[in-house]
């Protein structure tokens, strides 16, 4: 009889271990994806306050945004009035630029994406697209309670002079709270801060960004984001080059 | 007459030996207006031949076989129809290898500035037999593959990227927007401050993927120094129609302009010269001829008339000249033969003609104008010599010549 029960608590034992359930380590590609998924809202409009400042002066802008949440999006200047009306399209790897003063649409080359906006520390590919899904491969360097972080090393051939992203967001939300550049050298050289975040649907999106350049001190930039209508469908006719001299209202 | 004629020449033939130590210093004169004339013109078109060359060798080839339409709009839309006229113009026996190259204007961004350059598709294999560039590699390698690039030196320290890091290649053409990062194996250093400050290399099959463009946009071809036009002329006659083959003379047209207008400026200095050579060539016979004033009054008091005796005299000074032409000729171009075969001149000042973007390879230049324009130089100094020596002779008073000390 000892000897029955004895082989009973072992096969049980054996068994709650089998089903007890196992800790999948975390997907870098997915959370990745949850992440970008939060920074970019979703397709919809908004209206964004960007504050360029320098250590000598300080330049405001208010624009207004259209995008569909992946690599289309339209933006047009509203404030203030010397540069009202300027207007900037990006359709995937495409990028144009409406000049009220000129009335010419003209396409930026190739590399335009990383350029400045507006003189700004924030580039086109910033602004929208996921650049950093196509460009980047993850890996996971902290998932706990307090953080996840990200390392995001450029795949062979990406088309990106950084040597490295550090990418961290918040736990269980995966709100996106920081992106730090390294160039290939290991030093730090922008820094993207995300905070105020606010309930879409299922997203935390970040209504305030400051970017840092953090080889320029006293050089920053901050979008704050108001009027936000996402989860909207945006109509094709936004992402058109009509639209850069018409707008999209 | 004959007669008479004939024995002037041997008299004085004659009297050019009878004074050796004059004779000789007249012939060494001659001869080293000649000899500097001839080199001169040799050494001058041999650095303008060869900075052409070398320039061909390093922006851009000795000869380039391209379409008509990308002559005229160097655009890779107006590429090659397909390579096949590389094996036939590899046939010719002037060819010594061919390359295809695929150019395309591209944005190079580093992580901290980015710069408009000409970017060119090789294979790494072919390309060292129609470019020195290959050959000037000062930190890293030759680029092997894809995803690797060759940066000049000058053009990696203004975008701050250095062996081992990735740049990105923005362009736009046949395939749409396309970037790459690729990574910089190696960067060179020529004598050319343009490749220096513009050379991008990379792998033909990135640039094909890059541009959309299945071929090349041209085919460089090697032929033997200084055959460059004439290969091209020999190329255009077996390509069909559309394409184009392109010599020095149209590969480099404003640089080769820019020389030949160097070459002019030459003259005035070439003129200054020759006149002081025909200056000293005539000093010397004038002197001479007043040291044998007495002499000469001697030989006209024996009944050879002033005419005559002018005659004589005429012909000292054109024998000697001649005797001293030939050997001003004759070392001339037996300094220039071996100077325009091995590159003596290179390897002597090669480090200081570097820096004024010279290049490291100098040779001389043969051709039978220089004996022309040193028969030029002569022929002008014999005048004068034959001129005012034969006035003064023919003037001479016999007695009060036989007088004079």
């Amino acid at each position: 009889m000892r000897t029955t029960r004895w082989w009973l608590w072992l096969i049980a034992t054996l068994v709650a271990v089998a089903s007890a359930p196992v800790h999948a380590a975390p997907d870098p590609g997915a959370l990745l994806r949850a992440i970008e998924d939060n920074l970019r809202g979703g397709s919809g409009r908004a209206t964004v306050t960007l504050t360029v400042a320098r250590p000598d002066r300080q330049t405001e802008y208010v624009l207004a945004i259209w995008t569909d949440g992946q690599d289309r999006s339209l933006v047009l200047v509203k404030a203030p009035a010397r540069d009202a009306g300027q207007a900037f399209l990006r359709v995937a790897d495409n990028l144009w630029i409406y000049n009220p003063r000129i009335k010419r649409t003209l396409r930026l080359p190739p590399g335009g994406r990383g350029d400045s906006f507006l003189g700004s520390d924030i580039s086109h590919s910033d602004l929208s697209g996921r650049d950093a899904e196509r460009d980047y491969t993850p890996r996971v360097v902290r998932d706990d309670a307090t953080a996840v972080v990200l390392e995001l090393t450029p795949r062979p051939g990406a088309p990106t002079p950084s040597g490295k992203v550090l990418l961290t967001a918040a736990p269980r939300t995966f709100a996106p709270l920081e992106w730090v550049f390294y160039d290939q050298r290991g030093q730090a050289v922008k820094r993207i801060t995300f905070s105020t975040h606010t309930k879409l649907g299922e997203r935390a999106f970040p209504t305030r960004t400051v970017v840092e350049d953090l080889t320029r001190p006293g050089y920053r930039t901050t979008a704050v984001y108001t009027d936000i209508r996402f989860g909207t469908p945006v109509p094709d006719a936004c992402f058109t080059l009509r639209a850069l001299e018409q707008g999209c209202e | 007459m004959t007669g008479t004629r004939v024995t002037l020449f041997r008299l004085a033939w004659r009297n050019i030996w009878r004074h050796r130590r004059r004779t000789v210093l007249l012939i060494l004169a001659v001869a080293y207006a000649a000899f500097a004339s001839v080199f001169f013109w040799g050494l001058n078109d041999g650095i303008i031949a060869s900075v052409l060359t070398s320039q061909a060798r390093f922006s851009s080839a000795p000869v380039l076989v391209t379409t008509t339409a990308y002559r005229d709009d160097p655009d890779p839309a107006h590429a090659l129809p397909d390579l096949a006229v590389a094996v036939a113009v590899r046939r010719l026996p002037q060819v010594r290898a061919t390359a295809p190259r695929l150019e395309f204007p591209a944005l190079l961004r580093s992580a901290y500035t980015a710069q408009s350059v000409a970017a060119r598709g090789v294979l790494p294999a072919e390309e060292s037999a129609v470019s020195a560039v290959p050959a000037h590699v000062v930190a890293g390698r030759m680029i092997r593959g894809p995803g690797e690039l060759v940066l000049g030196r000058g053009l990696a320290e203004r975008l701050d990227v250095r062996v081992g890091e990735r740049a990105v290649l923005d362009t736009a053409s046949l395939a749409g927007p396309q970037a790459a990062g690729l990574v910089v194996v190696g960067l060179v250093a020529t004598p050319s401050p343009a490749v220096n400050d513009g050379a991008v290399l990379l792998h033909l099959d990135d640039a094909r993927r890059l541009t959309g463009v299945a071929t090349a946009t041209g085919i460089a071809v090697d032929v033997p120094r200084g055959t460059e036009d004439t290969a091209a002329r020999a190329i255009q006659r077996i390509l069909p129609d559309g394409l184009h083959a392109s010599g020095l003379s149209e590969l480099l047209g404003p640089l080769k302009a820019g020389l030949d207008a160097r070459r002019a400026s030459s003259i005035p200095i070439a003129v200054i010269f020759a006149v002081v050579a025909a200056a000293a060539v005539t000093s010397t016979a004038v002197v001479s001829v007043i040291e044998r004033t007495r002499e000469f009054g001697m030989i006209a008091a024996v009944g050879l008339a002033p005419a005559r005796l002018a005659r004589m005299v005429v012909l000292e000074v054109a024998c000697t000249t001649a005797i001293g032409w030939a050997i001003g000729l004759a070392a001339g171009y037996a300094a220039l033969i071996p100077l325009s075969r091995v590159n003596a001149l290179g390897r002597l000042f090669g480090a200081v003609t570097a820096s004024f973007g010279f290049p490291e390879e100098l040779y001389a230049a043969v051709h039978p104008v220089y004996a022309l324009y040193a028969t030029m130089t002569i022929l002008v100094a014999v005048l004068l010599a034959m001129a005012f020596p034969a006035r003064r002779v023919r003037r001479l008073q016999p007695a009060a010549a036989m007088r004079m000390e």
